[in-house]
C-alpha cells in the first residue's frame, strides 16, 4: 500500500486511504479503455467509415492493395499518433506548470511558451529558410524564450517579488499577444510561405506533419520520463517550499529540471503541429477531482486524458464540419477559451465577491 | 466682450479661463491641447509629404488655398493621402475616447475596447455577415458591428457580475477569454473563405488604413461629430463614476439610466472605428494614460485630450509604417500592438510602483 497524498480543500495529508486508491484504479482502468476505444474509432471514422477489420489489418501488417487500409496507414494513423503525442505532452506540461506556479490558469498556452515557440519557428523559416530540424531547435529555444519573457514581465509588473497569481497569467497573455503579432507580421510579409504556415500557426493536427513527429518524438518521451521521475518531490513542493526542503527536496534543482522538461516537451509539440492551445489548461482540471493532487497520479491521468481529449477534438474537427476539415487547434481554442472564462469566474471572481 | 472667457483661479488655485455660464477650462489643459494640435499638424504635413509622388510643403499650402496641382499630385493628395490622414486621426480619436470612457466606467485603468473583446465581437459579427450575406450594405455592416460589440459588453457584464468589488485583473482576464473564443471563431471563418478574400480579411483584421477613401471618411464623419456631443454630455458624469457607483448615486446620478447609455456610447465609437480600419488593440489604454501623464485631467478635458493623443498616436504609427521602406508592410494594428504591449507593461509597472508607495 503506497501512501497517497490527499488534498482536500483545506487539508493536505500523507495518510494512505484505501478507498481513494480503489477509485484511482477504476479511473485509470476507465481512462485506458476510453483511450483505446477513441483510438480505434479515430482510425475508423471519417469522411469514409472504415470497418474495424480493415483498421486492425492496417495496424498489424498493412495490405498495400486495399484502399481502406492505405487510408488508415498513410492518413489516419499519422494524424492519430500526432494527436496522442500532443495531447499527452501538453497536458503533462499543464500539470507541472500549475503545480509549480500554484495557479489554476497556468499552462503552456497561457504562459507564452507556445507563442514563443511558434514565433521562433515562423521567424526561422521566413528569415533564414530553416529546414525541419532547424525549425525544431528553434521551437525549443522559442519555448524557453517565451516562458522567460513571461516571467520577467510578471516580475516587473507584479505587486510583489513573488510573480504568481493573476499578474503572471496577464503577462503571459501579453507576451503571447506580442509574439503572435510579430508572427503575423512575418506571415503577411510573404504570401507564398503564408499559405504553408497559415494552418500550422493555428495548431493543425495533420498527417502531413508525420515527418516532424518521427524527428522529434524522443524529446517528448524524454520530457515525460523526467517529469515522472520528479513527480514525488513535486508533490512535496505542494506542501510549501519550506516543508518540502525539510523533507529533503532540493527545491531549486527540482523546479529547474521539471520546468526544462516541460518547456522542451511543449516546444517539440509546437514544432510538430503548431500551438494547439488549452489542452494543458483544461486536462489537469478534468482529472483533479478524480485523482487528487498527487503529482504522480495527476501526471499519469493527464497523459491518458490529454491524449483522449486531443483525439476527440481531432475527431470533432474532422466530423462536425464536413466537408471541411477544421484545424484542431482552432477547435481547442474555442473550447479552451470557454473553460478559461469558467475558471476565471469560479476561482477569481467568486473569491473577490466574498 | 461678454462671451469671451475671463482668466481667473479655480478653487484649487490653478489658472483657469472662466466662461460666462460658469464653465472653466484649465490653462494648462488648454496649452496641452494646443501643443498636441500643433504636433498633429506637423505630423500631418509630414504624412502628406511622404510617398512616391513628391509634394512639397509649399505646394501643399497652395493646394489647400485652392490652386490646382498637376494631375498626379492631385490624385495622390486628395484621393489617397488626405482621406488616409483624416481617417487615421478620427479612428484614433474615437478609440481613445472609448477607452477613456470605459476606464472611468469600470474604474479599471486597464480597460480597453480591444482587450475586453468588444472589437473582436464586432469583427466576428462583420465576418459572419460577410460570409452569410456577401452583398451586405455599409449600413448593415455598421449595425451588425454595433450589435456584436454590445452583445460582448452585455455578456462581459453578466459574466463578471456585481462589478464594484471584483478584481480588476480578473475582469481583464475574462475579457481576454471572450476575445480568445471570438478570435478562434474569426479565424475559423477566415479559413473557409477563398484565398484572395482571406488575405484581404487578414489584412483588415490586422488593422489597415489602405482602404481609407473619401467615401469611408464621409461614413465615419457622423460618428466623429457625434463624439463631440457625447463628450460634452458625458464628461462631467464620468468624474463622478470614478468615485464609485455609490458615491456617484449620492451625487445625484441615475446609474440605471446613464450607465448603459455611456457604455453604448463607448461601444458605438469603438465599433465604428473597427468597421473602418479593423481592430486596433491597446490604443484605448495608451492614449488616456499618456494624456494623464502630460497634464492632470478630469471630466471633459480628459476625453478631449485623450482623443487628441489617440489621433496623434495613430497618425504617427501610420507615418512610421510608411516611412519604413522595407519588404515587410507592417499593418497599423500590428505596429500599434508592437508599440502597445511594451508601453502597457510599463503602465502596469508604474501602477505597481504607485501601489507600493501608497502602502
Amino acid at each position: 500500500m503506497k501512501p497517497a497524498i490527499i488534498h482536500d480543500k483545506n487539508r493536505v495529508s500523507l495518510k494512505p486511504e484505501r478507498k481513494t486508491d480503489f477509485r484511482l484504479w477504476i479511473f485509470f482502468g476507465l481512462a485506458t479503455v476510453t483511450l483505446c476505444a477513441v483510438f480505434i474509432s479515430n482510425l475508423s471514422l471519417g469522411a469514409t467509415s472504415i470497418p474495424i477489420h480493415d483498421v486492425t489489418g492496417a495496424l498489424f501488417g498493412p495490405d498495400t492493395d486495399n484502399y481502406n487500409q492505405i487510408i488508415v496507414h498513410y492518413q489516419r494513423l499519422p494524424r492519430t499518433l500526432i494527436a496522442i503525442y500532443v495531447g499527452a505532452v501538453m497536458a503533462s506540461g499543464g500539470v507541472i506548470l500549475q503545480t509549480l506556479t500554484r495557479n489554476p490558469l497556468a499552462s503552456t498556452s497561457t504562459l507564452g511558451t507556445n507563442a514563443g515557440a511558434s514565433l521562433f519557428v515562423v521567424g526561422g523559416a521566413f528569415l533564414f529558410d530553416f529546414g525541419v530540424e532547424a525549425q525544431g531547435l528553434a521551437a525549443l529555444a522559442g519555448a524557453f524564450f517565451g516562458f522567460f519573457c513571461c516571467l520577467s514581465v510578471a516580475r516587473m509588473a507584479g505587486r510583489s517579488n513573488d510573480p504568481r497569481g493573476l499578474s503572471l497569467i496577464l503577462s503571459g497573455v501579453l507576451v503571447s499577444m506580442l509574439f503572435v503579432a510579430i508572427t503575423n507580421a512575418f506571415l503577411l510579409s510573404n504570401p507564398m510561405k503564408r499559405s504553408e504556415f497559415l494552418g500550422w500557426v493555428t495548431g493543425n493536427i495533420n498527417h502531413a506533419y508525420i515527418d516532424r513527429l518521427s524527428d522529434f518524438w524522443w524529446i517528448g518521451l524524454l520530457s515525460l520520463l523526467t517529469l515522472f521521475l520528479t513527480a514525488r518531490p513535486l508533490t512535496l513542493l505542494l506542501l510549501g517550499t519550506e516543508k518540502a526542503q525539510s523533507a529533503g527536496v532540493n527545491v531549486k534543482g527540482i523546479t529547474r529540471i521539471a520546468l526544462a522538461a516541460t518547456l522542451l516537451g511543449s516546444g517539440s509539440a509546437v514544432a510538430i503541429c503548431g500551438p494547439v492551445g488549452f489542452i494543458g489548461l483544461i486536462v489537469p482540471h478534468m482529472v483533479r477531482p478524480f485523482v487528487g493532487n498527487n503529482v504522480l497520479s495527476l501526471l499519469a491521468a493527464s497523459v491518458l486524458v490529454g491524449a483522449v481529449v486531443c483525439l476527440i477534438a481531432d475527431m470533432g474537427a474532422r466530423l462536425f464540419f464536413q466537408p471541411y476539415i477544421l484545424h484542431t487547434g482552432l477547435f481547442m481554442d474555442l473550447i479552451g477559451g470557454v473553460v478559461f472564462a469558467f475558471i476565471v469566474k469560479r476561482v477569481y471572481l467568486a473569491r473577490a465577491a466574498l | 466682450m461678454r462671451y469671451l472667457p475671463t482668466p481667473g483661479r479655480s478653487l484649487d488655485g490653478r489658472k483657469v479661463l472662466r466662461f460666462e455660464n460658469g464653465t472653466e477650462i484649465r490653462t494648462q489643459n488648454l496649452s496641452t491641447a494646443l501643443l498636441l494640435t500643433l504636433c498633429i499638424c506637423l505630423l500631418a504635413a509630414v504624412s502628406v509629404h511622404l510617398g512616391q509622388t513628391r509634394i512639397s510643403i509649399q505646394e501643399l499650402l497652395e493646394a489647400l488655398s485652392g490652386s490646382v496641382l498637376d494631375e498626379e499630385q492631385d490624385y495622390a493628395l486628395w484621393t489617397i493621402r488626405i482621406p488616409r490622414l483624416l481617417m487615421a486621426f478620427m479612428v484614433g480619436w474615437s478609440i481613445a475616447i472609448a477607452g477613456a470612457v470605459m476606464q472611468s466606467l469600470a474604474r479599471n485603468p486597464l480597460a480597453d475596447p480591444g482587450l475586453f473583446g468588444l472589437n473582436q465581437g464586432a469583427t466576428t459579427m462583420i465576418l459572419l455577415l460577410i460570409v452569410l450575406v456577401p452583398a451586405a450594405s455599409k449600413l448593415m455592416i455598421m449595425s451588425s458591428a454595433l450589435i456584436g460589440g454590445l452583445l460582448v459588453a452585455t455578456l462581459l457584464i453578466w459574466l463578471v457580475g456585481g462589478g464594484a468589488r471584483t478584481h480588476g485583473l480578473a475582469i481583464l482576464l475574462m475579457g481576454i477569454a471572450l476575445e480568445t473564443v471570438l478570435s478562434s471563431i474569426t479565424s475559423l471563418l477566415i479559413l473557409y473563405t477563398p484565398q484572395e478574400v482571406s488575405y484581404a480579411l487578414a489584412d483588415w483584421l490586422a488593422g489597415s488604413l489602405f482602404n481609407a477613401t473619401a467615401e469611408n471618411v464621409l461614413t465615419f464623419l457622423p460618428f466623429f461629430v457625434f463624439s463631440f456631443a457625447g463628450i460634452l454630455l458625458i464628461g462631467p458624469c464620468l468624474s463622478r463614476y470614478e468615485l464609485g457607483n455609490d458615491a456617484a448615486m449620492a451625487l445625484g446620478l441615475s446609474i440605471r439610466l446613464t450607465r448603459p447609455l455611456i457604455l453604448g456610447f463607448a461601444v458605438l465609437l469603438s465599433t465604428a472605428a473597427v468597421t473602418s480600419v479593423g481592430p486596433l488593440t491597446f490604443l484605448g489604454i495608451l492614449a488616456p494614460h499618456i494624456a494623464a501623464f502630460l497634464t492632470p485631467l478630469k471630466g471633459r478635458a480628459r476625453l478631449f485630450i485623450s482623443g487628441l493623443v489617440g489621433g496623434l498616436l495613430v497618425i504617427s504609427a501610420d507615418v512610421l509604417t510608411r516611412s519604413l521602406e522595407s519588404d515587410i508592410p507592417v499593418p497599423i494594428g500590428l505596429s500599434l500592438t508592437l508599440i502597445g504591449v511594451p508601453l502597457f507593461i510599463l503602465a502596469l509597472r508604474l501602477q505597481a510602483i504607485n501601489r507600493q508607495t501608497q502602502h
